[in-house]
């Protein structure tokens, strides 16, 4: 059995430049820096330079996903859709299909699950602080948010004034899978791609070994491994309040936001764990049924999913 | 451990799942980052052309492209054309059996009343290369090379064009401009024009000159519709006769045909046209109509009106299938004729080429793509049935000519079989 593969962020801190090469137990450990956290390659092989590669191929993908949908380019379909002023803006096959996808998941979610809910984040600082935003700053965002008001009719996005798009929801993960699929085209060797927590496994490892991958204590999250998952093959994710929460009259409030209130998802769980087929799948599950609150469990449950809820 | 679950779907899951594995599959060719593979693709199509008791043409075409991550192309194609048949001489029905020789020396007879043909064989072999390059966020270029050749005709071509996306891509502005200089080099050599074919001599190859500028603007009006207007403007000088075309003498009393002389038309010809073309996306479907007026200073103005319905029959397994309908009407130039009087005055310009005439089209076909199951790649199937003829009312015919179909419709069947790859 390999030792338990922290889900949460990587073993061993990346090196000068943010990119690393670390061999381990019988695998290589790439590491960089990507979408806002740490990011990881392992590949189960003693060749370094087949390691090198796959982390080389799995950063280019994170790096041109972070390029092309990040909100804080001025270069990018994101900013042209933003700066569009209620114009519709024509959308590469790309963004489409990641906007037929946030579409359903929209739709599925009665509307939790909202892609233009991001201009929440002007008034929620989820720093650990007890800082709650004024009730009148969030009731008047709420008239920017809502996918219902988006015109979407591929390939031409129209976006009203005010209001704002965020792939992070689902951008990660799909790099993830996206990046998965390229690596696993270059090496035939077992791999997993764990970005920030989200992660993909492609096995299994050579001797039949499965992936033993850890999950974070939300209490002491990068400093405890509260359990651990033997993954052979398939995407898993995390959604929680692990890292990124506000303390409110109390309450521990999570980063997650239910677009329909403004307000974080009420008596949420602290972490959903859930694997699936792909990581995309995992994540968006892990995000569908946080967002249901003390629902969670048994949304998960009714669908027959693997999950883990702390 | 074990997680929590048992192996059961529902709906939220198995939807998701499938959303999933589109997006994932939908093989999104990474095209924004420089450290991307290039993509290939590889277009071959087949086309087969037959005019009953005419033209057949059989023209295999290979295209690769190459595309960059930083999105340049490059672009090659071969093309070859197998033409074997016969075509309209231009000369009358006899009245008798008449005879017309052919480049190739073949002769071909014809019934009385019967339109005389020309029997011909050729093979043309045709290369462009092509290369787009984005610049500057909102401007795309292309130069393009051409050359082709035939056992009597050479081409060679140059063009380049220059695309900027304005208001965030609603609107496209093209400019372009092309040359091209061709060599004609008429099997037995270059006859005069209007004569009795008496061969010109030490004048074997000649120059044909054609410059184009074109302009066009696409406009996406609204998310469901989208039109273009494209104009073009081409000038053309040198040898621009048939050599091939005759035209007949009549006798003035009894219409039989008594003689032929060459054709001759002008050295230069100046020819405009405009298009619009429309696009609207229903649910799934998509109209396409497009309108093409075209007018030249030889006296031709013509009509396109062009319809396709694209159907998707199966979009998950990408089937689809696309009826066609297009009708073309032409008028003939100012110095076409069906043939002359014997001891009449020849004009200066004179042919009697149908491609010429008051000729009309219409086309009637449907196009199939589909792909095979486990196998990669798209085909697509087309097959198209054209009915052409012509306007003979007002033929300046004499006599028994008159008695005969001077503009025979002709019915012509295409197939063009397509596969496209990328890999």
């Amino acid at each position: 059995m390999g030792r338990a593969l922290k889900a949460r962020r990587p073993v061993q801190a990346p090196g000068p430049g943010g990119v690393s090469l670390v061999r381990g137990e019988g695998f290589f450990t790439g590491h960089f820096q990507a979408m806002g956290g740490p990011c990881e390659v392992l590949v189960d092989t003693d060749d370094g330079p087949e390691a090198r590669a796959a982390l080389d191929l799995a950063r280019s993908e994170a790096l041109r996903i972070e390029h092309k949908f990040s909100r804080y380019r001025n270069d990018n379909i994101l900013h042209e859709i933003h700066t569009a002023a209620g114009r519709p803006v024509s959308v590469d096959e790309e963004t489409a299909h990641l906007l037929d996808y946030a579409a359903l998941c929209y739709e599925m979610s009665e509307g939790r699950f909202d892609i233009t809910s991001g201009v929440l984040r002007r008034v929620w600082k989820f720093d650990g602080s007890g800082n709650v935003p004024d009730g009148e700053a969030v009731r008047g965002l709420l008239e920017r948010i809502g996918w219902h008001r988006v015109g979407w009719a591929d390939p031409m996005l129209t976006l009203p004034e005010g209001m704002e798009i965020d792939f992070g929801g689902i951008g990660k993960e799909y790099a993830v899978d996206r990046a998965a699929g390229l690596v696993s085209g270059a090496t035939h060797s077992a791999f997993v791609v764990n970005f920030g927590g989200d992660l993909f496994a492609h096995g299994p490892r050579r001797g039949g070994r499965a992936w033993g991958i850890g999950v974070d204590d939300p209490d002491r999250t990068g400093e405890a491994v509260l359990y651990r998952i033997e993954l052979e093959r398939g995407g898993l994710a995390t959604s929680g309040d692990a890292r990124r929460f506000v303390t409110w009259n109390g309450r521990r409030l999570g980063h997650i936001l239910d677009p329909r209130t403004g307000w974080p998802v009420e008596d949420a769980p602290r972490s959903v764990t859930v694997v699936a087929p792909t990581c995309l799948e995992a994540g968006t599950l892990a995000t569908l049924a946080y967002l249901r609150g003390p629902g969670a469990r048994e949304f998960l449950e009714a669908e027959g999913v693997q999950h883990r809820i702390l | 451990m074990q997680l929590a679950g048992p192996p059961r779907t529902s709906s939220v899951r198995s939807r998701l799942r499938v959303a999933a594995c589109l997006l994932l599959a939908s093989g999104v060719p990474v095209l924004a980052h420089a450290d991307g593979a290039p993509i290939n693709t590889l277009d071959v199509t087949t086309l087969l052309y037959g005019e009953k008791d005419r033209a057949r043409v059989i023209e295999p075409n290979v295209r690769v492209t190459r595309i960059y991550p930083d999105g340049q192309s490059f672009s090659g194609q071969l093309g070859i054309d197998v033409i074997t048949g016969a075509s309209p001489s231009g000369a009358l029905p006899s009245g008798s059996v008449q005879t017309t020789t052919t480049p190739s020396g073949n002769r071909t007879s014809s019934e009385q009343g019967a339109t005389p043909l020309t029997s011909f064989q050729d093979l043309r072999v045709s290369f462009d290369g092509d290369w787009t390059r984005p610049f500057l966020r909102a401007f795309t270029s292309t130069l393009g090379l051409r050359v082709s050749r035939e056992k009597d005709y050479r081409s060679v071509g140059a063009n380049a064009k220059l695309s900027v996306d304005l208001m965030n891509k609603l609107t496209i502005l093209t400019g372009g401009l092309g040359f091209n200089h061709d060599q004609v080099d008429p099997v037995g050599g270059t006859h005069g024009g209007l004569g009795d074919g008496t061969v010109i001599p030490g004048r074997g190859v000649n120059p044909k000159e054609v410059h184009t500028a074109v302009l066009g603007v696409s406009r996406i009006i609204t998310r469901r519709w989208i039109m273009a207007v494209n104009g073009s403007r081409t000038s053309e000088g040198g040898y621009l006769t048939d050599p091939y075309k005759v035209i007949s003498l009549m006798d003035g009393e009894s219409g039989l045909t008594v003689g032929q002389v060459t054709e001759q038309r002008p050295s230069t010809r100046v020819r405009k046209d405009i298009l619009t073309t429309a696009a609207y996306h229903l649910e799934e479907d998509v109209i396409h109509a497009s309108y093409r007026y075209y007018w030249d200073d030889w006296g031709v103005k013509s009509s396109t009106a062009d319809v396709k319905y694209r159907s998707e029959v199966d979009p998950d397994a990408h089937v689809y299938v696309e009826p066609h309908l297009r009708y073309y009407t032409q008028t003939p130039a100012d110095f076409f004729t069906f043939g002359f009087v014997q001891g009449a005055a020849l004009p200066a310009y004179a042919t009697s080429d149908y491609r010429l005439g008051p000729l009309r089209s219409v086309t009637l076909g449907a196009t199939v793509g589909f792909e095979l199951s486990g196998y990669p790649g798209e085909w697509t199937v087309r097959a198209e049935y054209i009915r052409q003829y012509g306007d003979a009312s007002k033929a300046n015919v004499t006599g028994v000519q008159k008695q005969f179909e001077l503009f025979p419709a002709v019915n012509i069947g295409t197939v063009v079989i397509g596969y496209s790859l990328d890999f």
